[in-house]
């Protein structure tokens, strides 16, 4: 790799946080050097499939694959550590780019390109950034509250993104060559998403038995693009998928099913990922069967609803109707309920003529009710439960009247039989089920002795 | 005309009525059977249900007639082409229940004494 950047600036300063060299040491590592020879030199060959007959541990290629995940991922940190390194020091001149342009790589072409630029329609993005972010960077430029950066940080901020470019170039490399290696690797794997996803996926997980060990939601969100910029609609965000996304399976859907296959996928290849990682299946027959399936589902998914059959009736009054019960029903049927006063007009004595309304025998009977020797004098109405909800509603209604009762109620009762007559609140606990009178309809009443004559 | 257990019966005679009668029979399968007689190729019953009309639906449950109040002064049989389904549908349902009471006459659901005004 390129070596012949850094000799300048290790010399000049050392044991500074000024100096790249100090956070970042990847680059200059003996590991990283042979590692890129050997990936240099593998994809020149081209492709090595004679070695089938080894176990695949002793293969040296398999260890230079596995190196070549850890290396990525290495590369990976790096990068976010050179991208710390150029926004602190970038910060003077333009605070505001970090915040619009947030992948590292970006951000430092982006850098490389601006140098020291205070205007910036001087300075041409096209190709760096989507135009929409291009815009704002122009916008947010011109009012921004930079000032110009010293000549040394400046050559310093460009070797930070010259090493941070160099850097991803490395990884791409890996990635190249891991990729052409897949289908020897993870055959399962790349049967279903394709060699390149399946790459990506164990670059990003950091080997295959790390990409193993996931968990499918995991797995589905591997590489996902975090949030859109601040002002940009999110209606058009495709959400929470990650590399499963440029798999072949995946672009084949219909939109409204692709959430669902995302999820599919995901499971399938983590399952696949997990044959692969204990070379359960070295042909690669799993993961066909594997596709097979997702293909099969994803058409079930799209046929149309069977037809509606139409129903013929259900024979009338078979099913008979559910009847419910509960304290809310009894509530309500008490309302209707049969209350005493028309229990005692209902019944009559033996031998004793009942009044009427009209008199005479004409009208409706009374019955029992107000007779002479029950307990009560006016059988009130008062018991029921009904009377207190409608005396609570006329209470609300009748604005301030006093209390329940009237003044006009006396104790004193005037009968035609007895004369003057008055209460006796003990009879009435007895009024319905009194001894001298019929027990026969009684509720209360219980088996007598009947003696014999 | 078949005897029948369990399930009433008609006679019917009219495309019209036809009609409606096919479009209904799966719905009414559960509790009610249909019997197309036509009266030229089958002349005994002639007289004895007065079979005059171009169609006339009769009711039977168990081999007993079961008449219906339409309102039309004829309680023994429908003798005009029911157009409606559900009319049709409804008038069923009423003398299959009635009929499984013990009833001989049921009230149908709609009056028909009107049924010449449009």
């Amino acid at each position: 790799m390129e070596e012949d950047i850094d000799g300048d600036i290790e010399d000049i300063e050392a044991l500074n946080y000024d100096d790249l060299d100090n956070v970042s040491k990847l680059q200059k590592s003996q590991r990283f050097t042979d590692i890129m020879q050997k990936v240099e030199a593998a994809l020149q060959n081209g492709s090595d499939i004679s070695n089938h007959g080894m176990v695949l541990e002793d293969d040296p290629e398999y260890q230079l694959i596995v190196d070549c995940n850890v290396l990525s991922v290495d590369i990976e940190n790096e990068i976010v550590i050179i991208h710390n390194f150029i926004r602190d020091k970038y910060r003077l001149k333009f605070p505001e780019l970090e915040s619009l342009v947030h992948h590292p790589i970006d951000y430092a072409r982006v850098v490389k390109k601006i140098g020291n630029e205070m205007d910036l329609t001087l300075v041409d993005l096209e190709g760096l950034l989507p135009s929409a972010i291009i815009m704002v960077v122009s916008v947010t430029a011109s009012t921004t509250s930079g000032k110009p950066l010293p000549e040394d940080v400046l050559q310093k901020t460009i070797d930070a993104c010259d090493r941070a470019l160099a850097l991803d170039a490395a990884k791409k490399k890996v990635l190249d060559f891991v990729e052409s290696r897949m289908s020897y690797i993870a055959p399962n794997l790349s049967a279903i998403v394709g060699s390149a996803v399946a790459a990506k996926l164990m670059g990003t997980a950091g080997g295959l038995s790390a990409l193993a060990k996931m968990p499918a939601c995991n797995v589905q969100l591997l590489g996902a693009k975090k949030k859109n910029l601040a002002g940009f609609s999110t209606a058009t965000s495709q959400f929470r998928v990650g590399y499963l996304e440029q798999t072949e399976i995946f672009q084949s859907t219909p939109p409204p099913l692709r959430m669902r296959a995302c999820r599919l996928l995901a499971a399938k290849s983590t399952l696949a990922a997990r044959v692969d990682s204990t070379r359960g299946d070295p042909s690669g027959t799993a993961g066909r069967s594997f596709r097979e399936e997702i293909h099969k589902k994803i058409e079930k998914w799209q046929e149309p609803p069977p037809a509606k059959q139409p129903k013929p009736l259900p024979v009338p009054d078979s099913e008979p109707k559910k009847k419910r019960g509960g304290r809310r029903l009894r509530k309500m049927k008490e309302r209707y309920a049969v209350t005493d006063m028309r229990k005692l007009a209902n019944r009559m004595l033996f031998g004793v003529p009942e009044e009427s309304s009209l008199g005479d025998g004409l009208g409706e009977g009374y019955g029992m009710l107000g007779q002479a020797g029950s307990g009560k004098l006016r059988v009130s109405v008062g018991q029921s439960k009904l009377a207190a909800k409608v005396a609570k509603r006329f209470k609300e209604k009748s604005y301030g009247s006093s209390g329940a009762t009237s003044g006009l109620t006396s104790s004193l009762a005037f009968t035609p039989v007895q004369g003057i007559e008055l209460s006796n609140p003990q009879a009435h606990a007895h009024q319905l089920g009194g001894g001298t009178q019929s027990t026969y309809f009684s509720e209360t009443g219980t088996f007598s002795k009947i003696k014999k004559t | 005309m078949n005897a029948t257990y369990d399930t009433p019966r008609r006679l019917i005679l009219n495309l019209e009525m036809d009609e409606v009668l096919s479009s209904v029979a799966e719905t009414i399968k559960n509790f009610a059977v249909i019997y197309l007689v036509d009266i030229s190729e089958v002349p005994d019953f002639n007289t004895m249900y007065e079979l005059y009309d171009p169609s006339t639906v009769m009711f039977f449950f168990r081999n007993k007639h079961i008449m219906i109040d339409l309102g039309t002064g004829n309680n023994n049989k429908i003798n005009w082409a029911l157009k409606d389904k559900q009319e049709f549908i409804d008038i069923v349902e009423t003398v299959y229940r009635g009929a499984r009471k013990g009833r001989g006459l049921v009230i149908a659901p709609k009056d028909y004494s009107t049924k010449y005004r449009y």
